[in-house]
């Protein structure tokens, strides 16, 4: 039984994949890939800032957003200070006297209340969200604009990374965000998109004005507002070279932390739009990405629960088996012989997975160009998730059973 | 049907295909591996058959010719090996393992009697006997993982000891009469150790305490398991 679940748990993933090479190569795809940034004839653009407790990155998340090669009378910057209780006002202040910078200050709300009064106070065509802890390169901007070149669009997303990682932790974020840069990419190519990220997703005015602002969603605002636009029959982008940095966690805890509210985010908001998922209305989204993530979520429980128990018991079985049996002997090596290589079918097919996911983290490096290199985080990403993750899992999991909401911090 | 549409249907003959291929490469590893074991068995017989009619000719050789060396443990070690791992991959109720196996208990009970003969005739020679019946019915025996690695060690640890590993519950003519000849009966694991029977043995120190020793030579040779 068991065996036969692992079976269908690597045919739906072997299947994901497939489907993702597949679509990476068609029409599309290619077609977005091969947009030009923008030139000429620029838009009114507002880039909003909301900020809690964030003194020490606001500073360089502004001065990225300066830095854009974007016409300066045509961007307007809106940091809003949502109660901020270090020196984020202080921070902030200096800002003041910029002409393109707008500075707000208000009483703490959510992340959801900051983004509502800056959109409010700014008239731009096109609003986007840029967390306090991001940056951005000079060209994000103008890559990501032509994007909009739909009336039906109603938002589109930057290709998110992590800036020169420090750790292992942070190597295995690295190739992870490179893997989303791709997935990204592949799935906004057939309207798949079911979150927004806070880094550098931008929406149009009139879509906004029509499904309304943002709304408090299980600290996952961003998720809800993407799920909410798909609903209405809005389309979400991808522009794959709009390159914009993440500080991502470098400590397990802080990592555990981040994950759990993403996910018990997506379980929520999952039920939430639930209206969507097997719904051929909602095409790739409702009958293939919804269903896999939350296969993929229960799946990830359910192999660590296998592997476990199977590893238990193994370990168990060759304590007994051993004896009385020196260890000199269990652990002397066998020689290299062909036949007894531990060739099975779900090895080989867990290596035509990983190989699959090698080549998308590749993909996901080469159409966003993000520098560094990928070999120690691939190693890192293939080692320590699988590991780590269902901690993640299985704590999102008891939020949401129990209702227990966490704070962001 | 749009290009989503279409994508699904090709990645889903592609996962197909795929799933085909690795299970079809696997398939003919595995008959590979039967293959071998087939190969392995028939210069096992090649050589019984050179050793018996070496022994028939006894008469007119002297028995130094013949040594332990000489003679097939280390090839069934190795078989037995080869046998314990595929049996593991495929299952005991494989139609090849379970051929498989009949032939390497054919030619365990005829190396067994060969040795005994050998040994009497030739005073050179001094194996000591290790009959080993084990049970793979479930429940049966849960201590006879314990006592196949114990006995893969003290084979390793003693050359001259000659370790024969019977399934009790194989199909096969010759070993049930070996069974009845030898008087095998439950609970497992049993043994017949230098000529005297005993059962539900399974740790090391307890095996070796019914060893003859002062017989076995310390060294250091091919380890086989169960």
């Amino acid at each position: 039984m068991t065996e036969a679940i692992l079976y269908v748990i690597i045919f739906l993933t072997l299947y994901f994949q497939a489907f993702m090479l597949l679509t990476y190569v068609s029409r599309s795809a290619r077609e977005r890939r091969a947009k030009s940034p923008m030139t000429a004839d620029f838009p009114h653009v507002a880039v909003i800032v909301p900020c809690f407790n964030e003194e020490s990155t606001i500073g360089s998340t502004v001065e990225s957003l300066k830095a854009l090669n974007y016409p300066k009378d045509k961007l307007e910057i809106v940091l809003v200070n949502d109660g901020s209780t270090d020196n984020t006002r202080s921070v902030m202040d200096a800002y003041a006297n910029d002409p393109h910078i707008m500075v707000i200050h208000k009483e703490n709300g959510g992340k959801h209340s900051a983004m509502n009064l800056g959109i409010e106070r700014t008239t731009a065509e096109f609003i986007g969200c840029l967390d306090a802890d991001s940056f951005v390169h000079e060209n994000a901007l103008s890559e990501i604009i032509p994007h909009f070149d739909h009336e039906n669009v109603g938002a589109v997303t930057a290709s998110m990374s992590v800036h020169e990682p420090k750790n292992a932790l942070q190597s295995m974020q690295y190739a992870e965000y490179l893997l989303g840069i791709a997935l990204r990419h592949i799935i906004s190519s057939v309207n798949g998109l079911y979150v927004t990220p806070g880094p550098f997703s931008f929406y149009r005015r009139s879509v906004l004005a029509k499904v309304g602002g943002f709304r408090y969603a299980h600290q996952t605002e961003d998720m809800e507002m993407a799920m909410r636009l798909q609903k209405a029959g809005y389309t979400i982008e991808n522009a794959p070279r709009a390159q914009v940095y993440t500080k991502a966690p470098h400590t397990l805890w802080a990592l555990i932390k981040q994950r759990t509210r993403w996910t018990s985010g997506f379980i929520r908001n999952a039920w939430d739009y639930r209206a969507i998922i097997g719904n051929p209305r909602y095409g790739v989204l409702g009958l293939l990405i919804m269903p896999l993530g939350i296969l993929a979520l229960v799946a990830g429980m359910g192999l660590f629960v296998m592997t476990t128990i199977d590893t238990t018991r193994s370990i168990a079985s060759a304590i007994a088996m051993q004896g009385e049996v020196p260890l000199t002997f269990v652990f002397s090596m066998p020689g290299l012989d062909w036949f007894y290589f531990p060739i099975t079918e779900v090895l080989m097919l867990c290596l035509v997975g990983i190989s699959i996911i090698f080549v998308t983290m590749i993909i996901g490096k080469r159409i966003s160009g993000v520098p560094g290199t990928l070999g120690a985080g691939l190693i890192w990403y293939l080692t320590l998730y699988s590991l780590i993750s269902p901690v993640w899992l299985f704590r999102s999991v008891r939020d949401v059973a129990f209702g227990y909401s966490r704070s962001w911090r | 049907m749009t290009p989503a549409a279409q994508n699904a249907l090709i990645a889903l003959v592609i996962t197909v295909l795929l799933f085909g291929t690795v299970i079809g490469a696997v398939e003919y590893l595995n008959r590979a591996r039967v293959a071998e074991l087939s190969n392995i068995e028939d210069k096992i017989a090649i050589d019984t058959l050179s050793l018996e009619t070496q022994f028939d000719l006894l008469a007119e050789a002297p028995c130094t010719d013949i040594t332990e060396g000489s003679v097939l443990s280390t090839e069934l070690n190795d078989l037995a090996e080869r046998l314990s791992y595929t049996e593991e991959r495929l299952g005991s109720d494989n139609d090849e393992v379970i051929k498989l196996k009949r032939q390497y208990t054919l030619l365990q009970i005829k190396d067994y009697l060969l040795m005994k003969r050998l040994s009497k005739e030739c005073k050179n020679l001094n194996p000591v006997f290790v009959l080993y019946f084990y049970s793979n019915k479930d429940g049966d025996c849960p201590g006879c993982a314990e006592a196949g690695y114990a006995l893969s060690y003290l084979r390793s640890t003693y050359p001259r000891l000659r370790v024969y590993s019977f399934d009790y519950n194989l199909d096969l003519g010759a070993l049930k009469t070996f069974e009845a000849v030898l008087g095998i009966k439950p609970p497992f694991p049993a043994y017949v150790i230098s000529n005297a029977k005993f059962n539900s043995l399974t740790s090391l120190s307890d095996l070796e305490s019914k060893l003859p020793l002062d017989l076995l030579a310390t060294s250091t040779a091919t380890s086989t398991k169960k």
